[in-house]
């Protein structure tokens, strides 16, 4: 990361919404992790470069839903912006078979389910 | 490839049957019209509603209807789903209760990636501050977003910040304190994780604002992912040029360090924090004066909460209106409530200040696990105190909690339900009050001790009834004479249990008895003789080998052996056991 200024910091405000348009986000604070959410993000992690997908994983905070935890929060164009709750390594697979190159949502994991807004 | 997508779920029932009945039906509507290309059918596990019945969601339109029945399938698909009208009837009109303010970005960028946060706005409110506002700018915006402590004092943030901004001296110091001691509180753990430059940046505000010249973060030992994120994000910021020399090219320096906690309670109150920071044993001292006057070194610090910084950041990147526009006359914004305990759905729940407490727990939270009454919650933590069920319709805000004896605290919530004994509750909180007691000041060290004895003795069948006038006159006492906080609001527990739920302290010391079971000397075993079938298996299985007798007189529970481990309650299958 380059050295800030007034300058350089103001070309970011009109960057807009995030970068990325396609992305499986993985919960990794404490309440994740100790729901098993490292295995998942490996597993995730294997599985797309196995299958050589462009898709990024990434990591995020607590979003709140600590009972739902481990959560993978799935965004595929053509899809809503899903989140699957109580990720297992074998339903990880599953969301990168299904979700990600089959465009086929998870039946009984979904906790949340929007289209996201563009800023 | 389908243009829209619909969700089921049967929000009566935790099971899955149901939901996949309804869903079946409904799919082969789907068929039927010819419209399974087009519309995707999905069950979800979860929707945020509860009790209302079958509920479906509809995207990209965003409509969720409660209660449908199998007659509306029909209607849906028609007049939603083909012709794109809403039915008025069937809509699920509650605003959504949470609003993420202090939580905006947590969950949604990666904390350890800076440039995440610039893209969501990240230090435009610091930039701001440092080339378009004098300090004076900066307190009167704060005065005008009306930002309270988020520690639990609700002091307001403008006054602290104004007292140590005016004290002309070289040396001034900001403490960031993230050493979140109340048990089931994790708020604070949670913003660091997950977007720790939230944090950082009200603090680089406040040194700007107040003419500091050094920050601190003060983070317990006990919080060793939340230590790792606030390291990287302070190297990313010197990286960057938003801490050290000349940040952002201005004229202001800052530096920031951490420095860890060691698993004291005490060290959450700011002046036993301050002497751990000097490397003393975490004592508090007598205020005035206070931190903000002379604190860290004897030099003037400002001592705030790792959610209140979060609010400061907020504050400047969007306006103070945008935030004074939230909440209620007197407590401004949202709070972060970690709701733990009896409740079905247990994690960190943001909502405006004038929120009910029955919106945040049956709401967005479920309501209990195991279906039975919510008897009280407990907010505050150890210093705070237990609203019973019938003010459940209570708008959370800093006032309404303190008339009802409690206090909002740093945001731990614990639902407790009929299971729950509102004695072992003090108890618990005791205990942990005289645990983390420094000993410094005889209120605290020895009445807290004396709380405690009484409390167990209590609930071990040897209570008396004028111990509840001396549990009293002692709580008094260490309201009034205690050093800090940690002896001024220990009694909290106590009074407020006792203050509501009276008649259970009298049924212990009385009647011998514990009503929700769970003060085990006060429990009684025994078997129902004519549910028994006397196959012994509770024989069998207790470990004390309380139970005696044979197959043709039956058999019975000697109390006087019994542990009241309630093995025999679990091994036996014709429920002939009766535990009281």
């Amino acid at each position: 990361m380059p050295k800030l200024n007034k300058e350089s910091l103001e070309a970011f405000k009109s960057t807009g919404a995030a970068a990325q348009d396609e992305y499986i986000k993985v919960g990794m604070s404490t309440c994740g992790l100790a729901a098993g959410s490292d295995a998942v993000y490996r597993v995730l992690v294997d599985e797309i470069k196995m299958r050589s997908l462009n898709i990024p994983v990434l990591k995020c905070g607590c979003n709140g839903m600590c009972y739902a935890e481990p959560l993978v929060e799935v965004r595929v164009s053509g899809l809503p912006t899903v989140t699957y709750g109580k990720v297992t390594e074998e339903i990880a697979i599953r969301i990168v078979e299904k979700h990600v190159v089959e465009k086929l949502l998870l039946n009984e994991t979904i906790y949340d389910c929007r289209y996201q807004e563009l800023k | 490839m389908h243009n829209k997508e619909v969700f089921v779920r049967d929000t009566n029932s935790t099971g899955i049957e149901s939901t996949r009945e309804f869903f079946s039906r409904f799919l082969d509507a789907i068929r039927k019209k010819g419209l399974n290309e087009q519309v995707l059918m999905v069950r979800s596990s979860d929707m945020g509603i509860y009790k209302k019945g079958m509920a479906v969601k509809i995207l990209p339109d965003n409509i969720i209807y409660q209660n449908v029945q199998d007659a509306d399938i029909e209607r849906i698909i028609n007049e939603t789903l083909i012709s794109n009208r809403v039915i008025e009837g069937l809509l699920y009109k509650v605003s959504p209760a949470q609003m993420r303010i202090v939580l905006r970005n947590c969950g949604k960028i990666d904390p350890d990636n800076l440039e995440d946060y610039l893209i969501a706005g990240g230090y435009q409110g610091l930039k701001k501050v440092l080339f378009e506002m004098t300090p004076e700018n900066v307190i009167s915006d704060l005065k005008k977003a009306g930002l309270r402590g988020r520690g639990g004092a609700g002091y307001p943030t403008w006054t602290k910040w104004n007292i140590t901004k005016n004290i002309k001296v070289a040396e001034k110091f900001i403490i960031c304190n993230a050493d979140e001691g109340d048990p089931g509180a994790y708020m604070d753990r949670s913003i660091l994780e997950g977007d720790p430059h939230s944090v950082m940046e009200g603090m680089i505000i406040a040194g700007r604002t107040c003419g500091a010249t050094r920050g601190f973060f003060y983070i317990r030992a006990e919080y060793p992912l939340a230590v790792e994120r606030v390291k990287r994000a302070i190297a990313q910021c010197y990286e960057s040029s938003l801490l050290g020399k000349n940040i952002l090219g201005s004229d202001f320096s800052f530096d920031v360090e951490i420095r860890l906690g060691a698993g004291a309670f005490v060290c959450g109150e700011e002046t036993a924090l301050i002497a751990s920071i000097e490397g003393k044993r975490g004592t508090p001292k007598p205020r005035p004066p206070y931190p903000s006057v002379r604190g860290l070194w004897d030099k003037p610090t400002v001592i705030n909460n790792v959610e209140t910084l979060a609010n400061v950041s907020y504050i400047f990147l969007r306006g103070s209106e945008a935030f004074s526009k939230i909440g209620t006359a007197s407590s401004k914004g949202t709070k972060v409530f970690a709701v733990t305990g009896k409740v079905k759905n247990s994690g960190l729940v943001e909502v405006p200040m004038g929120t009910t407490l029955r919106q945040i727990v049956h709401e967005t939270c479920g309501g209990t696990r195991s279906e039975k009454e919510v008897k009280a919650v407990q907010t505050g933590g150890p210093s705070g105190g237990v609203i019973p069920n019938e003010y459940l319709d209570t708008p959370v805000d800093y006032e309404n909690l303190q008339k009802l004896g409690s206090i909002m605290g740093s945001g731990g919530m614990i639902v407790m339900d009929t299971d729950d004994c509102m004695v072992d509750i003090a108890k618990f909180y005791q205990q942990f009050c005289v645990d983390e007691s420094c000993g410094k000041c005889a209120p605290c060290r020895i009445g807290g001790f004396q709380l405690l004895n009484i409390l167990k003795n209590i609930c071990a069948g040897k209570g008396k009834l004028e111990d509840l006038t001396t549990l009293k006159r002692i709580s008094k006492a260490m309201q009034k004479a205690s050093l800090c906080g940690l002896g001024q609001s220990a009694p909290n527990p106590v009074l407020s249990t006792l203050k509501y739920f009276e008649a259970e302290y009298k049924e212990h010391i009385l009647n011998k008895k514990c009503r929700a079971g769970k003060c085990t000397a006060l429990l009684n075993f025994s078997i129902i003789q004519e549910k028994c079938k006397r196959c012994a298996a509770c024989v069998r299985h207790c470990p004390s080998f309380a139970i005696s007798g044979d197959r043709e007189k039956g058999f019975v529970i000697d109390m006087q052996k019994c542990a009241k481990c309630s093995s025999c309650l679990e091994v036996c299958k014709f429920k002939a056991i009766r535990k009281e």
